[in-house]
């Protein structure tokens, strides 16, 4: 861990127009819980396809894609991460911080509004569940999207498959892909912490600690392996 | 030979002023191929690129893995009703069984055929050709239309060719199958205009091809779930709500023109479909020809 870069990767996040992408989706599900919860209809008819549809399927991945293929990959575009390489650092060390400032601000920005979506909906331990099960998520989204950005050059592209067709499309029609699905570890830790019939887990509790560390530790190793004999190449067709 | 031009030959006369020489240039004096040419030119040229034809094979790989999906699916549809009698899959709904990889299509092609020519400013030398900005921005879109229905209807007429053997009640059957598989290709083609149209409306506004394909896909991804959640509202705002996302709009005017059972509860409201789709689309295609007014050539 290394705080100058963490600071770097902060603030070449917080700088630019891609941060406001964050913003709209987070915005929406409050939008949507209110104006749900303003018609008076019954929180099972709508809660879960706002949480589990729109927060844990779309919003999570979608702000953990943008910030985990930007913390590196915005560098790796526009080429200042040869300034980084330069520098007498272990891969390892830079590979942490980004990581540590990706996790951190995704889960931040998912969990907060899905705290507040918890605690209207039920209560404040089910907000808690959703805001623990957030982090969780962002941890294991953010390893492998930074990974993504150092073993791919269109990382969100690729990113979108995985969210898109094996979450979304295959975790529907073939349920074994569920075991290897980040969602569905967010909602089994949602589960665990707060068991009600709005979220129902198909994963194992132990599994799915054990994968999150898997895609987690995995990824950041990958990531440091691939950074260590990272080339700086020009853009390509 | 003109006479005041100085043959090459000729020694210079005047040492002081100077001297043209007619090195044989020629002017061209065939047929001048006009703006339908050019425009016909640049569809096939659009429509092959979207494919990754006379391109590098990297760029073959996106668009041929989702080609071989849908034929994939397409070949378990025909061999399970070649051996159960029953088909699994109708042709309304294969096109709906795979629109987000339509859409995942659409999001890397449109981009492809409209954002590189901006990135890498060509526009100039397309519009200094007889071909006019409108003419640009509609053939593109008719290639990506093209494209998309391509996709979307030949695994169906696999899946017809496979069906009209497997049946056997002969010519009765045929036009009995040749019926339904006029509707598939025709629902076909709805979508493909619909997908498309949008498509290439956002891609047109960034030259960053992984820009617009995220913004294209996004469009997707944040509409659905909204949609979803407005419909458990009921009443008649969960009826109409479907409109906002692409797949559920065509699915929902599917089941009006069509009538097969998407899951999209429409109600009363299959006018309201069939107006947002039209209104939309002319909407997409001002906006997508106004874009092409404005873009710096």
């Amino acid at each position: 861990m290394n705080l100058t870069i963490a600071g770097i990767t902060a603030r070449g996040l917080f700088g630019r127009r891609r941060f406001l992408l964050l913003f709209p989706l987070p915005v929406l599900l409050l939008v949507l819980t209110l104006a749900a919860k303003g018609a008076g209809v019954a929180p099972d008819h709508w809660a879960p396809s706002v949480i589990d549809g729109m927060g844990f399927a779309v919003m999570v991945p979608v702000i953990a894609l943008i910030v985990g293929t930007g913390v590196l990959g915005s560098e790796i575009d526009d080429g200042t991460v040869v300034h980084i390489l330069a520098k007498p650092l272990p891969r390892h060390q830079i590979i942490v911080a980004k990581l540590v400032v990706a996790a951190g601000i995704t889960a931040v920005t998912s969990a907060v509004p899905m705290f507040i979506v918890g605690v209207l909906v039920d209560s404040v331990r089910f907000g808690v569940a959703l805001a623990v099960a957030c982090l969780v998520a962002a941890l294991g989204y953010s390893g492998v999207f930074l990974a993504m950005s150092l073993l791919t050059r269109r990382p969100v592209l690729v990113g979108l498959l995985y969210v898109l067709i094996w979450e979304a499309l295959l975790g529907n029609v073939l349920t074994g892909t569920r075991v290897l699905s980040i969602h569905q570890y967010a909602l089994t830790v949602t589960h665990a912490i707060a068991p009600n019939d709005l979220i129902k887990a198909h994963v194992g509790l132990p599994a799915a600690i054990a994968m999150t560390g898997v895609f987690l530790v995995g990824g950041a190793l990958l990531a440091i392996d691939r950074l260590r004999s990272f080339s700086v190449a020009g853009e390509t067709s | 030979m003109p006479a005041d031009i100085v043959p090459t030959q000729a020694a210079p006369v005047e040492p002081s002023g100077g001297v043209i020489h007619d090195i044989g240039y020629q002017r061209y004096e065939g047929p001048r191929l006009g703006r339908g040419y050019a425009a016909r030119s640049l569809y096939v040229h659009s429509l092959r690129a979207a494919f990754g034809l006379g391109r590098s094979a990297k760029s073959k790989i996106f668009p041929w893995l989702v080609v071989a999906l849908v034929f994939m699916i397409a070949t378990v549809a025909v061999a399970v009703r070649g051996q159960s009698g029953t088909a699994l899959l109708g042709y309304l709904q294969f096109t709906d069984t795979v629109s987000m990889p339509t859409l995942l299509f659409l999001a890397v092609v449109a981009p492809e055929l409209v954002s590189r020519d901006l990135r890498a400013h060509v526009l100039p030398l397309y519009f200094s050709r007889p071909l006019s900005r409108s003419d640009y921005a509609l053939t593109k879109l008719g290639a990506m239309t093209t494209a998309a229905w391509l996709l979307l209807a030949s695994p169906q007429l696999l899946m017809f060719i496979g069906g009209v053997f497997s049946r056997k009640d002969g010519m009765s059957g045929l036009l009995d199958e040749l019926h339904d598989f006029g509707q598939g290709v025709s629902y076909a083609a709805i979508a493909a205009v619909a997908f498309s149209a949008l498509a290439v409306l956002l891609a047109s506004l960034s030259s960053r091809r992984a820009v617009a394909a995220a913004v294209i896909a996004g469009v997707y991804l944040v509409t659905a779930p909204v949609a979803v959640v407005l419909a458990t509202l009921g009443g008649a705002i969960g009826k109409v709500s479907p409109v906002i996302n692409p797949v559920t709009l065509i699915e929902g005017l599917e089941r009006w023109l069509y009538g097969r059972n998407t899951g999209v509860d429409i109600g009363d409201y299959g006018v309201v479909y069939l107006a947002v789709a039209v209104v939309l689309l002319v909407a997409y295609v001002a906006l997508l020809l106004a874009r092409y007014r404005k873009v710096a050539a």
